[in-house]
C-alpha cells in the first residue's frame, strides 16, 4: 500500500512540474536555477501527469506545516476541514498548526501564498526524492533534513521557505482563520495558554507590589 | 478640477494629526474657519470597528505588514495612522540622544547626528505639551502588569534597577486585556482619533480617507506654492480590493505638510523628484527601525514561587503592554565615547505573532532552532514567557531603492502583507549593539537564576517604529529637511513625522515624534504670514485638546479571573 502511494505521488509531483508556469514563477522568485538543475532527473522518473490529484499539494503543504509546528494525529482542523491522514507525524501529543487551519491560511488570497505554492511544492518534493520519498511519505526526522537543507542560509530561495513556513506559524500563533478566537475555538490557544479575544478583560492582572527599585522619579532619564 | 486649500497634510498618526490641531488652532484664533485638508490612504476607523482578533481579514484592515531586504516593518493602516495601535508607552528620549555623533561609516563627516537647534532641553517644553495632550500618566505598582512586575523583580534580584514606564492610557477606562495591539475597543488608550485629531476636525479641519498622494509638483499661482495628485484607495465595502479604484483628484496649496510615516514620505518625495529637482542626495536614505531587538524569556514558575515569593506566572495575557523598563544600561554613559553602546530593556507584548521570531534555545548544532518539534514544546509554554524589546543605538541601516508605482509600498493583494522597496543591512555597530543587549538580558537571567534566554534568531530585522528617510539635519548635504522640519531649498514643504527623525531614541517613539512635531507646528505658526496662512495673533497660545471617544462602548471588567485562569490552566495539562 505504501509503495503503490510512493508511485501515485511521484506520478502528481510530475504533473505539478510539468506546468507550463513553474518555470517561469521559479525564475521570478530565484528558483529558476534549482528547479532547472533537477528537471532533466525528474523527466527520467516520471512518466505521467494523468495521475496528478488535486489532494496532494494539499496534503504535502500540511505535512510541511506539520514539521515547523508538529501536532498530534488528527483527521479534522479547526474549523472541521480535512486532514489527510499521511501529513500529520503524530511526535507531539498536542495539537499543532495543520490542527490549526495552516492550509486553510495557505489558500486565503489575502495571504497570497497561492503564487509561491508551485515553485515551493516542486523544490520541497525534489529534495524529498533526494531523501528517498515524496515528503508526505518521509519519517518526521527525514522531513525535518529536508526542511533543514530548504531553510538553511545557503539555499538560495530561503526566501520562499521562509513565507512557507509564516503560514503555519500564523496560522497557530494568531489563530488568522479565526475572527475573535478564544481558548475554546482555537486548539493553538489551548495549547499556549492564551485565552484569546477578551472584551472583559481582567481583574487580577497585578502582583500589587513594588518589585524593583527605580533609577528616575518620572519614568524617564534626564 | 484642481481643489484649493490652505494646508494640505498627507498622513494622519501623531506628526499629522499634531500639525492639524495646531494649525486649527491658529485659524480659530484669527477668527477664520482653518482651510486645511488631512489626507489618509487608509480607511476611517471608530473605537466600535476595532476587534480583538488576529485574523487576517482583521491585520488586512488595520496593518500593513512591509516586507522588505533585510527587514519585515509593521505599520498602522487608516486615519490615526499608528496611533491607533501603539502600546502607549510614552517617555521622553535620554539627553545622550540628541547629542550622538556615531553614525554608518559611509554617513559623512564626523558631527552631531541632530541639528544643532535640537536636544533635550529644547524638547522639553514640547514633549510636556505632547503629555498633556496625550494624557500621559504613570501607572502604580499596583498598575503594573504582571508580566511587567516579572521583569522587575528578575531586574531587583540581579541587581539591577526597574522603573514604571508612563502610559498614555486613560486607566480608569483600560480592562487590561492586552488587545491594544488591534486597537481599544473602548478607547482607553489614547489615540490620535479621541484627541488631537479629533479636535482639530470639531473646528473644521477636513479629514479625507482612502486618499493616496501620489505625486508633487510645484505650483506658480502665489501664494499657492504646491500642487499634490491623489488617488482614491477601495478600503471600504465587504471586500476591499484595497488598491486604486481609478479615481483621482488634485489639491493645490500654499503649506504641504507630509506626515505618511518613514514607510511613506520618502517614496512619495522619491517619486516627486522630477517636481523637486533640487531635494536632498540623502532622501531615501537612513531608513531606521529605533534600534528595536527583541527577545523572549521562558520562566520556571516554580522558581518563580520560590526565589521571587510570587504567585506563580503563567498570566503572560494580562494587563499593559508596557509598564516596566530598566535604564541600567545606559544611566551613567555620558559622553560620545559611549555613543553606540547604550539600550534599554523594556517588558513587553507585541501579540502572539513575534513568538515565531525567537530561538528555543536548546538546539544542537545542525538541529532545527526557531521551528519544529522543539519550537512546538517552547511555544507550549507561552503563558510563562515574557517578551523583552532592547532599544539600542543602531546606525539607521536601511536605504529605499526606487519608489513604487504608488504608494510606499506594493500591496499585491487585499492582505496585509505589503513589499516595500528598500533594503536593510546592519551595520558592524548595529549587530555589536544587538550582541550586547543579548548578552546583557542572558546575564540577567543567569544571575536571577529563573529562566531561559530565547534569543531572537530570525534572519530579517522585524520592527514596528520606522524611523528616518526623511532625515533632519543641519545642512542639505546631510539630510532633507532642517531643525524645524521644513524641507531644503522648498519653502511651505514639510515632513513632519517619524521620517524626520535621525537616529534611534532608546525609547518608544511616538513621544519624540510627537513632541518634534508640536515644536515644527509652532515654528510654522511663528512664521505663518510667510506662508500665505493667517498671521499669528498677539496673544495666541497653544491649547489642549480635548477627549473625544465618538461613538463607544462603556467598558465591563470581569470581576473575577477565577473561570478563566480555571480554564488556562486545564489545557495547560489537557493534551499531555
Amino acid at each position: 500500500m505504501q509503495q503503490l502511494r510512493q508511485e501515485e505521488n511521484v506520478g502528481r509531483f510530475a504533473g505539478l512540474l510539468s506546468r507550463r508556469d513553474v518555470l517561469q514563477r521559479a525564475t521570478v522568485l530565484g528558483l529558476g536555477a534549482f528547479v532547472a538543475s533537477v528537471l532533466p532527473a525528474a523527466e527520467r522518473i516520471f512518466v505521467s501527469e494523468a495521475a496528478a490529484a488535486v489532494q496532494l499539494p494539499d496534503a504535502t503543504l500540511q505535512a510541511f506545516a506539520d514539521t515547523m509546528v508538529p501536532g498530534r494525529k488528527a483527521l479534522t482542523t479547526d474549523l472541521g476541514n480535512e486532514i489527510d491522514p499521511l501529513a500529520i507525524a503524530g511526535v507531539d501529543s498536542e495539537p499543532g498548526a495543520v490542527e490549526a487551519d495552516a492550509l486553510l491560511l495557505y489558500h486565503n488570497p489575502l495571504v497570497g501564498f497561492d503564487a509561491l505554492e508551485a515553485p515551493f511544492l516542486s523544490e520541497l518534493s525534489a529534495r524529498s526524492l533526494a531523501h528517498g520519498a515524496p515528503f508526505l511519505d518521509l519519517t518526521f526526522d527525514q522531513r525535518v533534513a529536508v526542511c533543514l537543507e530548504g531553510l538553511g542560509p545557503s539555499n538560495p530561495s530561503v526566501l520562499v521557505w521562509e513565507a512557507a513556513a509564516a503560514v503555519p506559524f500564523t496560522a497557530f500563533l494568531a489563530a488568522a482563520e479565526q475572527s475573535e478566537a478564544t481558548i475554546d475555538t482555537s486548539s493553538a490557544y489551548q495549547v499556549m495558554g492564551y485565552p484569546g479575544t477578551a472584551p472583559n478583560g481582567y481583574a487580577e492582572f497585578s502582583y500589587k507590589r513594588k518589585l524593583a527599585t527605580e533609577l528616575t522619579s518620572r519614568g524617564y532619564l534626564p | 478640477m484642481t481643489e484649493r486649500f490652505d494646508v494640505c497634510i498627507v498622513g494622519s498618526g501623531f506628526g499629522g494629526s499634531i500639525a492639524a490641531f495646531r494649525l486649527a488652532e491658529l485659524y480659530r484664533a484669527a477668527g477664520q474657519t482653518p482651510s486645511i485638508l488631512v489626507l489618509d490612504h487608509g480607511p476611517r476607523h471608530q473605537h466600535t470597528d476595532f476587534r480583538q482578533s488576529m485574523d487576517v481579514e482583521n491585520l488586512s484592515r488595520i496593518y500593513g505588514l512591509v516586507q522588505g531586504q533585510g527587514a519585515q516593518i509593521v505599520v498602522g493602516n487608516g486615519v490615526g495612522g499608528g496611533s491607533n495601535f501603539y502600546l502607549a508607552a510614552s517617555l521622553r528620549s535620554p539627553s545622550e540622544t540628541f547629542e550622538r555623533r556615531d553614525h554608518r561609516p559611509d554617513d559623512g563627516p564626523d558631527r552631531r547626528m541632530w541639528p544643532l537647534q535640537i536636544s533635550r532641553a529644547t524638547l522639553d517644553p514640547f514633549y510636556a505639551r505632547a503629555e498633556r495632550a496625550l494624557r500621559v500618566q504613570r501607572p502604580s505598582w499596583k498598575q503594573v502588569a504582571k508580566s511587567g512586575g516579572l521583569w522587575a523583580a528578575t531586574l531587583d534580584r540581579a541587581g539591577h534597577t526597574c522603573d514604571r514606564v508612563p502610559l498614555a492610557i486613560d486607566l480608569s477606562r483600560c480592562i487590561q486585556a492586552k488587545w491594544c495591539h488591534t486597537g481599544c475597543i473602548y478607547g482607553a488608550k489614547n489615540s490620535v482619533i479621541t484627541n488631537y485629531l479629533a479636535s482639530a476636525e470639531e473646528m473644521g479641519v477636513q479629514v479625507r480617507p482612502n486618499s493616496e498622494a501620489e505625486l508633487i509638483v510645484q505650483s506658480q499661482a502665489r501664494p499657492y506654492r504646491y500642487v499634490v495628485t491623489a488617488w482614491e484607495l477601495d478600503n471600504d465595502g465587504p471586500e476591499p480590493t484595497r488598491q486604486p479604484t481609478g479615481g483621482s483628484f488634485e489639491i493645490e496649496c500654499k503649506v504641504l505638510i507630509l506626515a505618511a510615516g518613514a514607510m511613506g514620505n520618502a517614496p512619495l518625495l522619491m517619486r516627486s523628484r522630477p517636481g523637486l529637482p533640487s531635494l536632498s542626495s540623502q532622501l531615501g536614505k537612513h531608513l531606521g527601525i529605533n534600534g528595536d531587538h527583541i527577545a523572549a524569556i521562558e520562566y520556571d514558575e516554580q522558581k518563580v514561587k520560590e526565589l521571587l515569593r510570587l504567585p506563580g506566572y503563567g498570566q503572560t495575557y494580562k494587563g499593559n503592554h508596557i509598564t516596566t523598563m530598566t535604564y541600567d544600561f545606559w544611566a551613567g554613559r555620558s559622553g560620545n565615547q559611549w555613543d553606540g553602546t547604550r539600550f534599554t530593556l523594556q517588558e513587553i507584548f507585541l501579540s502572539t505573532l513575534p513568538h515565531i521570531l525567537y530561538d528555543d534555545g536548546r538546539d544542537p548544532p545542525g538541529e532545527p532552532s526557531w521551528w519544529g518539534l522543539q519550537k512546538k514544546q517552547a511555544l507550549s509554554t507561552f503563558n510563562n514567557h515574557i517578551e523583552i524589546l532592547a532599544m539600542i543605538e543602531d546606525t539607521n541601516d536601511g536605504e529605499f531603492l526606487a519608489p513604487p508605482a504608488s504608494g510606499g509600498a506594493f500591496r499585491p493583494n487585499a492582505g496585509p502583507l505589503w513589499v516595500g522597496p528598500f533594503n536593510y543591512s546592519l551595520s558592524e555597530q548595529t549587530v555589536r549593539a544587538r550582541e550586547a543587549a543579548n548578552s546583557a538580558i542572558a546575564e540577567v537571567l543567569a544571575r536571577a537564576g529563573l529562566g531561559r534566554f530565547m534569543k531572537f534568531t530570525f534572519r530579517t530585522a522585524n520592527a514596528s517604529h520606522p524611523l528616518g528617510g526623511c532625515r533632519m539635519a543641519d545642512s542639505k548635504d546631510l539630510g532633507v529637511v532642517d531643525h524645524g522640519n521644513e524641507v531644503f531649498d522648498y519653502p511651505g514643504l514639510f515632513c513632519i513625522d517619524s521620517s524626520s527623525i535621525p537616529t534611534s531614541l532608546g525609547v518608544n517613539p511616538s513621544l519624540t515624534i510627537s513632541a518634534v512635531a508640536e515644536r515644527a507646528s509652532k515654528l510654522l505658526i511663528d512664521r505663518s504670514a510667510d506662508y500665505g496662512l493667517p498671521a499669528k495673533p498677539a496673544r495666541f497660545a497653544a491649547g489642549v485638546p480635548g477627549v473625544h471617544l465618538g461613538p463607544h462602548t462603556e467598558p465591563v471588567r470581569r470581576t473575577s479571573d477565577k473561570p478563566i485562569d480555571d480554564k488556562v490552566r486545564y489545557y495547560e495539562t489537557a493534551f499531555r
